[in-house]
């Protein structure tokens, strides 16, 4: 056994530039592998973050049947006690209130339809980006309940500006008329159009009043410690609740991105197989070449009495250690690449139009996850040994006497 | 009692559309313990053809080569190869060697296959090469070595692992003529010292007389005893 690995490992030295050929497209095929993965990997976290830290959050709680129906009736009493028993589960980082309804705006010019949102001032900056995405003017204060943000666009429809006074009128949950009048104290520019256009931020306070909602609101929205684990962390949270409340992770929230994210991953295989092609014809080729240089001397080998299974195994080795060298070089380059460009960023300043649809910046992170790491490397070293197969099986068939003659 | 017998083998090459080649027809010969024999005749005689069936690396079209009672040419290939492995030691014309293995790793490695022990498998090669003239090229690849030298360690290979019989096809072929008489003077001492029975192809003249008995061949016929070619 020691001597044909012996055999095999010599063979790789011995023709050092085919032995390189095959390494390298080992390692080339490993590293673009784990390099691909980390992006698209860092792409979807970034995705995900963005889209659930500007308004949805990791994971929602409501009444049961407010996701099917988002009506004010469907809400949570007593919700300041909820709150103190969710911000002290292991996992959460930050829980907001929101009284969400729908309701007319009107400035004196015009009017529009919106969700109107009533949020905690202080607890929303700590669970979303919306206070970040003021552009002009500032966030809700603590002070005052007569303020209200709201998008760029709609105060252009609406041709206000900031400081201007705006009246907001929906149905209270008592069924009388709410109406309320603010001013406005920021506009926001989230990107997203369906927020600049149709959303207003108010107080939770002044939408407690507005809607006659007193120590009720609609929905918790929580931040997690890592948004990869909201669906294990929606069912911990609901566990502990009763059960006349949904918890819910945000794929459940956003089903859209969701499929996004499927779908780019399905697109991934595609690159996976591909890539997987071209390593195992840059392997079958070279160890078949050496195979069919080295004729003579599996006949003579085969002539001394070696058994076919014998020059099968040190065919296998010596995929196998190509294989290993690859994989190594591979995995150093990938690793390279991918934990440098995760502090550097990769800049795809060009596509930022295109980007921002997708809820992604400019400057994309890719992170590296150690289960597809592992799994690559799994990939591209089992493909290394099964292509090994038909260049073992074409030595093993060869008849001594015609290799021997092959002089 | 021969060590070893070809009885009545023909073979007959079929290549292409159905060209037939006869290389041997109906060949009888007993080979005895302890021989020190040369087959010769002019190219495509045949030589070849009868060293591989009698190898076991070749099966005849008919007739049988009877070793032990058994007749090795209808054996499966597997056990085919283990009759070689522990019956016979090989030279062929050139290229004798594995290119990444040294000289002593070469020696070595029909013991290996037969699983002797390392030590006892070391020293044996050690003692070979020392025998063939070569102590101070054990650690040396063949492309580092003269074909003389080559050629030794091939001798020295096919008999370390102490076979019956060393089958040798032309081995001084390659070689020039002060060589091929020292590795054939070396065949015959080692023939004589360890009772090893050798047959070889040649048809160098300096090489048969150093042979005991020669067997001629001519389109594929036995001539026995000698003729004119
Ligand atoms: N693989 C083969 N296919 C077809 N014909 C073959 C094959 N091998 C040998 N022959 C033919 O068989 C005959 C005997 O060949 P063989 O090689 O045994 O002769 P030889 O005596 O060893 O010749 P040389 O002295 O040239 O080595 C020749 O006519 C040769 O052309
Ligand atoms: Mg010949």
């Amino acid at each position: 056994m020691v001597t044909f690995i012996k055999i095999a490992w010599r063979n790789i030295v011995r023709n050092k530039k085919r032995s390189l050929i095959t390494i390298s497209a080992v390692g080339f095929g490993l590293g673009a592998l784990i390099f691909i993965w980390s992006f698209v990997e860092g792409a979807h976290v970034q995705m995900t973050e963005n889209y659930t830290s500007l308004v949805t959050g990791h994971i929602q709680i409501h009444q049961k049947g407010f996701l099917q129906q988002a009506k004010l009736e469907t809400n949570m009493a007593g919700y300041p006690a909820l709150l103190a028993k969710i911000r002290n589960m292991p996992s959460v980082v930050a829980v907001a209130p929101r009284i969400k309804a729908v309701g007319l705006i009107s400035s004196t010019e015009a009017s529009a339809g919106v969700e109107v949102i009533g949020v905690d001032p202080t607890e929303e900056k700590k669970l979303s980006r919306l206070a970040a995405r003021i552009k002009t003017g500032q966030f809700l204060g603590e002070t005052t309940d007569q303020d209200i943000v709201i998008g760029a666009a709609l105060a252009k429809n609406l041709n206000v500006v900031l400081g201007d006074k705006i009246v907001v009128m929906s149905q209270a949950l008592d069924g009388s008329i709410a109406s309320g009048a603010y001013r406005v104290c920021g506009l926001m520019d989230t990107g997203a159009e369906e927020i600049d256009k149709g959303v207003v931020l108010i107080t939770h306070a002044a939408a407690e009043n507005l809607f006659a909602m007193a120590g009720r609101t609609s929905e918790l929205a929580v931040r997690i410690k890592n948004v990869k684990d909201a669906k294990p962390a929606a069912l911990q949270i609901s566990e502990q609740l009763p059960s006349s409340f949904e918890v819910l992770p945000w794929q459940t929230v956003s089903p859209v991105l969701q499929q996004w994210i499927e779908f780019d991953e399905g697109f991934i295989w595609i690159i996976v197989f591909v890539v997987m092609i071209v390593v195992a014809i840059g392997i079958l080729n070279t160890v078949l070449m050496g195979v069919l240089e080295r004729t003579r001397e599996f006949g003579i080998l085969l002539g001394l009495g070696t058994q076919r299974g014998q020059i099968i195994s040190m065919i296998a080795w010596e995929s196998l250690f190509l294989g290993l060298i690859g994989c190594l070089a591979g995995l150093i380059l990938g690793l390279t690449l991918s934990l440098y460009f995760h502090h550097a960023g990769i800049d795809l300043t060009v596509f930022t139009a295109a980007l921002n649809t997708f809820y992604m910046d400019a400057l994309i992170f890719p992170r590296v996850n150690f289960s597809q790491v592992v799994f690559s490397l799994f990939l591209v070293l089992s493909t290394s040994i099964i292509v090994s197969i038909y260049p073992a099986w074409l030595a093993a068939r060869l008849k001594p006497i015609d290799a021997i003659r092959s002089l | 009692m021969p060590l070893i017998e070809v009885k009545n083998v023909s073979k007959t090459y079929v290549t292409g559309k159905n060209i037939e080649t006869p290389a041997l027809s109906d060949v009888n010969l007993w080979i005895g313990p302890g021989e020190f024999t040369a087959i010769a005749g002019p190219s495509g005689s045949g030589k070849s053809t009868l060293l591989h069936i009698l190898g076991a690396l070749d099966f005849p079209t008919a007739g049988a080569v009877i070793y032990n009672g058994r007749d090795i040419a209808a054996l499966p290939p597997d056990e085919q190869s283990l009759f070689r492995r522990d019956v016979l030691g090989f030279v062929f014309q050139a290229y004798n060697l594995i290119n990444t293995l040294t000289a002593l790793e070469n020696v070595e490695y029909i013991m290996l296959l037969k699983s002797v022990e390392p030590v006892e498998r070391r020293e044996k090669a050690v003692a070979m090469l020392k025998r063939v003239g070569l102590a101070d090229y054990i650690h040396r690849f063949p492309n580092e070595m003269s074909g003389g030298q080559q050629q030794r360690v091939a001798v020295a290979r096919a008999m370390a692992a102490e076979p019956d019989l060393v089958i040798a096809d032309e081995p001084t072929a390659n070689l020039d003529s002060k060589t091929a008489l020292s590795l054939i003077t070396l065949m015959d001492e080692l023939n004589q010292e360890k009772k090893t029975t050798f047959l070889f192809a040649t048809h160098d003249p300096l090489v048969m007389q150093k042979a005991r008995r020669v067997i001629w061949l001519r389109d594929g016929k036995l001539i026995e005893p000698q003729t004119e070619i």
